[in-house]
C-alpha cells in the first residue's frame, strides 16, 4: 500500500520540487532587470564625431546580435549612446548622471573626456571600458579601466619593423610627428621598432595642428633625402601629405607607412588614388577569413556608403561582447542592492578573461593588460588593402 | 547633493569667473583672450606644484592669482591701449605658444596631459565663496570713476583722452585683474577636474566663453552669471539626443541674441529701467 502510494506521487513530486528549485533559482542568481542598460559615453557631435559615429555602429551591433540571440541572461542589452562632444565638462556631468545606477560604462572618448571623467567613475566604484585610446591614458586609473592596447611601446615597435625589413634597401626614415593626444608616444614607438632593425630615424618633421600648407613640411623632409617617410598625424593631413610627396616626385610609395590613428574615412576621401602603394598598419585585418567578421564588414560597408571598417571600429563591438560574458558568468543580477558588488565582478571579469573571442582574433586579458594582440601591415593597391604581414 | 548638480554648479562658477576675466578688458573695449593662457599656465602650475611637491590648496591659490598678474602685467606693457584687435591677435598667440610649451614639456605629461592631482575637501564651497568675493570687487569697480572711466573709452577713445583718462594704465589695470581672476580660475579648475590636460585649453574654450559674454551681456556683470547658468545647464536640461545639438543651439543663440538684442540678454539700459522700481528712495 505504502509503496503504491509512493508510486504513484513520486512523479508529480519530483516535477513539483524541479519546479520550485528552478523558480527559486537555487543554482544560479535571478536578474531582477528588464533590460541591460550600458551607457556608452561617445563623441558623436564636434571634431571627430566621425570616429564616435562608428563606434556607436558597432556597439549597437554587438547589441542587436546579442538580443537576436536571446540576449543577456535572458533580458536585452541596450546601449545609451550620450554624447560627450569632446567637452570635458559636459563628460563629467554625464559621468556624473551614471555613477548612481550603471553597472558598467563604455568609454569616455576621447582622451580630454577620459581624463576628466574617469576620476568621477573611480571615486564612485564603477569600471569603465575604454576600448578606443592607448594604453598611457587607462593605465593612469586601473584597476578601474582596462587597457584594449599593449603599452604602445611594446606593440608598435614590431611592426614598424616589420615594414622596414620588407624595404632592406631603405636606410633612413623621416617622421611626420602631430603633437596631439597619445601620437607623440606612438611616434617614439614608430623610431624605436626601425631603430632595432639598423634604420637610421632622420629629425621629426613637426606637423602643427592647425596647419593647411604641407609643402613647406614635405620640402623640410625631402631635404633630408629619406628613404621611407612614417606619418603620424591626422588622416586628412596625412592624405595631404601624401599628395605633396607625390607633386614632388616621391616614386615608391610602399616605403611611406600611415599609422593606425590615419587609418580613417578622411585619409580616403582626401587622398584618393594618390594613396595607391603606400603602406599602413591597423588592428584589424579586413581579409580575415570568419564569417562574423564578414558579415560584420558587409554590414559595416552598407551603412558607410561602401567604405571599409576603420581601425578602431571593431572595439566598442568586442566591448559589448566582454560584458555579455562578464554578465553570464559571474551570474550578474542587476539588483540596485549589490550594485558595488556587481561593479566589482565585471570588473575583475574583464580583467582577466582568458581566451576572449573578438571578432577578429581571441587573447586574453592580464591584469588589465591584453597578451596575444599585435597589429597588421597592409599596402594599399586601387583602394584595397593587402595584405603584408602581422605581428603579435 | 547629487554629482550631476555638484559638477553644473562647479563648471558654471569656473565659466562665470573666466567670463568675468572677459568682460573686464572688454569694458575697455578688449577682448583679452590671454587670460585662457594664464589659466593653462595656473592650471599646469597648480596641479604639478600640488602632485609633485605637496604645496597647499590656499597658497597655489594665492600663487596662481599672482602668476595671472604677472604674466598680464609683462603683456600690458605692450597692449595696455592697444586696439581691440591687436589684443585679440596676442591672446590667441598666447594661448597657442602656451599649448605647445606644454605639449612639449613631458615632465607635464606633454600631449598625454597631467593626472591624479589631489582633491580638496569643500571645493564648490571655497568656489563659491571666491565668486562672491570676485563679483564685489567687480562690483565696487564697474560703480567706481574706473568704471566710468572704462565707459567712455569704450564708447570713444578721443573723448577719454579729452577728459583726461589715461587710456593704458587703465587697459593695464582691467587686463591685470582679468588675468588675476583667470589664475584663480586655473587653479580651481585643475582641483576641480583633477587632471589638466591641452586638450581643455582650445579654440572651442575662447568661443564658449565669448557665447557666455555676448550673450548674457558684454555691459554688465550680471549677463555673465545668466547666460553661464543658461549655457552650462543646457546640456542638462535637455534630454542626450537634445543636447548633442548644444553647439547648434549656443551659436543659434549667439547669432539671434545680436540680431535682437546687440547688448545681450542684461544690458545696462535695462538694469537703468529696473532700478527705480526697486529703489527704496523712490517713494
Amino acid at each position: 500500500m505504502k509503496n503504491k502510494f509512493f508510486r504513484s506521487f513520486s512523479l508529480p513530486l519530483i516535477v513539483i520540487g524541479m519546479i520550485l528549485i528552478f523558480s527559486f533559482n537555487i543554482w544560479g542568481q535571478e536578474v531582477v532587470v528588464d533590460e541591460w542598460r550600458i551607457p556608452f559615453l561617445n563623441c558623436v557631435t564636434g571634431p571627430i564625431a566621425s570616429i564616435g559615429e562608428y563606434m556607436s555602429w558597432s556597439a549597437n551591433r554587438a547589441a542587436e546580435e546579442i538580443n537576436a540571440a536571446g540576449g543577456v541572461r535572458g533580458k536585452p542589452i541596450k546601449i545609451e549612446i550620450i554624447d560627450t562632444g569632446v567637452s570635458k565638462d559636459k563628460a563629467m556631468e554625464e559621468m556624473a548622471k551614471v555613477v548612481d545606477w550603471a553597472l558598467v560604462v563604455m568609454g569616455p572618448v576621447p582622451e580630454a573626456c577620459i581624463m576628466a571623467a574617469v576620476p568621477i567613475a573611480v571615486k564612485a566604484g564603477l569600471f569603465c571600458m575604454i576600448s578606443s585610446t592607448s594604453y598611457e591614458y587607462t593605465v593612469e586609473y586601473f584597476p578601474w579601466t582596462l587597457s584594449w592596447y599593449p603599452p604602445t611601446e611594446e606593440k608598435l615597435p614590431p611592426i614598424t619593423a616589420a615594414w622596414a625589413e620588407l624595404h632592406p634597401d631603405m636606410k633612413t626614415v623621416v617622421q611626420f610627428v602631430e603633437y596631439s593626444i597619445a601620437w607623440p608616444p606612438m611616434a617614439k614607438a614608430h623610431a624605436i621598432g626601425l631603430e632595432s632593425v639598423g634604420v637610421k630615424m632622420l629629425k621629426d618633421v613637426d606637423v602643427p595642428t592647425d596647419a593647411v600648407m604641407f609643402e613647406p613640411l614635405v620640402l623640410k623632409a625631402l631635404a633630408q633625402n629619406p628613404d621611407g617617410i612614417v606619418l603620424t598625424c591626422s588622416p586628412e593631413k596625412a592624405a595631404k601629405i601624401i599628395i605633396e610627396l607625390e607633386k614632388k616626385g616621391w616614386e615608391d610609395k610602399s616605403k611611406i607607412l600611415v599609422f593606425s590613428s590615419a587609418d580613417d574615412t578622411a585619409l580616403y576621401t582626401t587622398g584618393g588614388k594618390s594613396l595607391d602603394g603606400i603602406s599602413i598598419y591597423n588592428y584589424i585585418n579586413l581579409y580575415l577569413d570568419d564569417p562574423r567578421w564578414q558579415a560584420f564588414r558587409e554590414a559595416y560597408k552598407k551603412d558607410h556608403n561602401g567604405i571599409e571598417p576603420a581601425s578602431l571600429s571593431t572595439n566598442y563591438y568586442d566591448s559589448v561582447y566582454m560584458i555579455k560574458e562578464a554578465i553570464e558568468n559571474t551570474e550578474i543580477t542587476g539588483d540596485p542592492s549589490k550594485l558595488g558588488e556587481e561593479r566589482i565582478k565585471i570588473r575583475d571579469y574583464c580583467r582577466n578573461v582568458k581566451g576572449f573571442k573578438g571578432i577578429q582574433l581571441t587573447w586574453d586579458m592580464t591584469d588589465g593588460v591584453p597578451t596575444g594582440k599585435g597589429a597588421f601591415l597592409f599596402v594599399l593597391e586601387n583602394g584595397e588593402k593587402k595584405f603584408l604581414a602581422a605581428t603579435k | 547633493m547629487s554629482e550631476v548638480l555638484y559638477y553644473f554648479l562647479g563648471f558654471t562658477a569656473i565659466y562665470i569667473l573666466m567670463g568675468w576675466a572677459l568682460y573686464l578688458p572688454y569694458r575697455v573695449g578688449q577682448l583679452h583672450f590671454l587670460i585662457v593662457a594664464c589659466m593653462a599656465v595656473t592650471a599646469y602650475f597648480g596641479g604639478f606644484a600640488a602632485r609633485e611637491w605637496g604645496w597647499p590648496f590656499i597658497l597655489l591659490l594665492l600663487v596662481g592669482i599672482s602668476i595671472g598678474a604677472i604674466i598680464a602685467f609683462v603683456f600690458s606693457q605692450a597692449i595696455g591701449k592697444a586696439p581691440c584687435f591687436t589684443v585679440v591677435i596676442v591672446g590667441l598667440t598666447s594661448v597657442f605658444i602656451v599649448k605647445t610649451v606644454i605639449e612639449n614639456w613631458e615632465l607635464l605629461g606633454g600631449t598625454i596631459g597631467f593626472f591624479h592631482i589631489p582633491t580638496v575637501k569643500y571645493l564648490l564651497p571655497i568656489i563659491y565663496i571666491l565668486l562672491l568675493i570676485v563679483g564685489f570687487l567687480i562690483y565696487k569697480i564697474d560703480h567706481s570713476r574706473l568704471g566710468r572711466a572704462a565707459s567712455v573709452v569704450f564708447v570713444d577713445r578721443e573723448v577719454a583722452v579729452s577728459l583726461g583718462i589715461d587710456i593704458k594704465k587703465l587697459g593695464m589695470f582691467f587686463q591685470i585683474i582679468a588675468c588675476a581672476i583667470a589664475g584663480m580660475a586655473g587653479i580651481l579648475d585643475a582641483f576641480f577636474v583633477n587632471s589638466v590636460s591641452p586638450e581643455f585649453f582650445t579654440f572651442s574654450m575662447i568661443s564658449y566663453l565669448m557665447c557666455i559674454l555676448f550673450v548674457g551681456g558684454y555691459t554688465t556683470m550680471w549677463g555673465v552669471i545668466l547666460s553661464a547658468f543658461i549655457l552650462q545647464g543646457i546640456p542638462l536640461l535637455f534630454p542626450s539626443e537634445v543636447a548633442s545639438w548644444r553647439q547648434v543651439i549656443y551659436g543659434a543663440l549667439l547669432v539671434i541674441i545680436i540680431l535682437i538684442r546687440p547688448e545681450g540678454l542684461i544690458s545696462r539700459k535695462m538694469l537703468w529701467g529696473l532700478k527705480p522700481k526697486f529703489s527704496f528712495n523712490n517713494k
